[in-house]
């Protein structure tokens, strides 16, 4: 088959299309429904409740990884933490040496490769790009 | 189930789409490749935050250095997706000189950090640091969605004094200002919110409550954008464009507690920064401060920010040269779309390029 005839007359797309395009007024819909502040009540209840269900749910099971002798979630965080601890010491580094390379240029102890200069001008209206 | 074109075994859809576009065997994780590759240096960094340099891709430069303020919530790489699909890549072939702000993801040692931090003490230094890098007196603030925010506090609170902020333009992209435009995320963050239990419990909001949030914004988004990937699956471009947005969807970053707070209570609830009331460290944030040429550029169809909530930055900005532009586009695809390459970059550039000499 043809690539260019793979989606044509096929009614899964038409329908798929129809459910892409009906999206934007689905999604207001329920949007007006949710902006209402009698929303908020119910949903930051369920919120509550998904909170302090994921909670006993993450004790529970960091209880049965220990006893299986396999890392928790807050292992991992753990982990994590110590990572970026790690990045952050790196990217300070980083960032001293450009600052020292850049005083280095300053004082003209190293060469400095000549950079672009800063006197560029916008070209004239009329050959701009037009806008949309 | 299908069969495979080449090895007439079945075939799951997702495989045998792969096979359709040329692409059999290939894995669909890769084909999104590496995000965020323009190359940068690292000029400053303060705990999570980085300041990097791009390096020019023009023979010369305008005077005017660009500074891209980039949001708390989200991965700064979608001003930076691909090459061909870059917002930092594009202004860089104008001719600008950018750096850019990653604020970095904060750590349980970060939960106490406050919009304070970010503007009385971080952005002040990540300017000054950019005035010292470029050798100029004066720097382009441009920031995106919460970033605009942060860059506009920045910026009105710093005015006309010793520490004047030396910026010569400012531009906004989908930035908030006006809390009483996000109905939804007012409804949902009323006086009924416990953002303090949230907050006891994780310390900073996590990275999936944030995505949650704002999925939620337009329950069936996801739906919809995946019927139209079905739809596109012989189309490698849309297929390829598609799953780059949606690993940046799907990467959030969490938001400071201390942050969180604030932007709950001052900024949504009592609705601080239009109303002139919000004050930082003693002095008032007041938009009218704003003094400096200023673009807002805005898009159409965005959910996240609604033009409710964001036309009040130029309505109440102080400047004498202020516009206002509403582009085609959702929220992200203003800046990162196929759309934005042809509508939003060319605005930013021909509006900015003459205020940068």
């Amino acid at each position: 088959m043809n690539p260019a005839d793979f989606n044509k007359f096929n009614p899964t797309t038409m329908w798929r299309d129809w459910v892409a395009k009906s999206e934007q007024q689905w999604s207001e819909a329920m949007s007006t429904l949710m902006k209402d502040e009698k929303a908020g009540a119910p949903m930051n209840l369920q919120v509550s409740q998904m909170r302090m269900m994921q909670k006993q749910f993450g004790e529970m099971m960091q209880m049965a990884l220990t006893g299986a002798n396999l890392p928790s979630r807050g292992d991992i965080e753990g982990v994590a933490e110590r990572l970026g601890q790690v990045q952050d010491g790196l990217a300070a580094l980083s960032a001293e040496v450009a600052q020292l390379t850049a005083a280095l240029h300053q004082q003209g102890a190293v060469a400095k490769a000549a950079g672009p200069s800063r006197d560029r001008k916008p070209p004239p209206k009329s050959a701009a790009s037009k806008k949309s | 189930m299908a069969k495979s074109t080449v090895t007439g075994l079945p075939v799951s859809p997702m495989q045998l789409a792969l096979e359709r576009m040329g692409l059999a065997g290939e894995d669909f994780a890769e084909m999104t490749g590496a995000l965020g590759t323009t190359p940068k240096q690292t000029i400053y960094a303060q705990g999570t935050m980085r300041l990097n340099h791009y390096t020019p891709l023009a023979d010369s430069l305008y005077r005017v250095p660009v500074l891209i303020v980039t949001s708390l919530v989200n991965q700064p790489y979608i001003l930076d997706l691909v090459p061909g699909q870059s917002m930092v890549e594009y202004l860089l072939q104008q001719g600008f000189d950018v750096y850019m702000i990653e604020w970095g993801s904060p750590r349980q040692e970060h939960k106490n950090l406050t919009l304070e931090d970010h503007v009385l003490d971080r952005l002040p230094r990540a300017v000054q640091a950019v005035l010292e890098h470029s050798g100029q007196k004066e720097v382009s603030l441009v920031g995106y969605c919460v970033g605009g925010l942060l860059a506009a506090l920045y910026a009105v609170l710093h005015p006309n004094t010793a520490q004047a902020a030396p910026l010569k333009n400012f531009v906004g992209i989908a930035t908030p200002v006006n809390a009483d435009g996000l109905v939804s995320l007012k409804a949902w963050m009323g006086n009924d919110f416990d953002e303090e239990a949230l907050l006891a419990e994780f310390g900073n909001v996590p990275a999936d409550w944030v995505q949650n949030t704002l999925r939620a914004l337009r329950p069936l988004g996801k739906v919809s954008g995946a019927m139209n990937l079905l739809n596109n699956m012989d189309n490698r471009d849309v297929v390829v464009s598609n799953l780059r947005m949606g690993k940046w969807e799907q990467d959030n970053i969490p938001f400071p507690g201390g942050v969180f707070r604030q932007m709950v209570n001052a900024f949504l609830r009592e609705n601080r920064l239009v109303k002139g009331t919000w004050v930082f460290d003693g002095k008032k944030a007041q938009l009218s401060a704003l003094k400096m040429p200023l673009l807002h550029l805005l898009a159409q169809e965005d959910h996240i920010t609604p033009y409710a909530s964001s036309s009040d930055l130029v309505a109440l900005a102080g400047s004498k040269d202020k516009q206002e532009m509403i582009l085609k586009g959702g929220h992200v695809g203003l800046v990162a779309g196929r759309g934005a390459q042809t509508r939003m970059w060319p605005t930013l550039n021909d509006w900015l390029a003459p205020r940068s000499t």
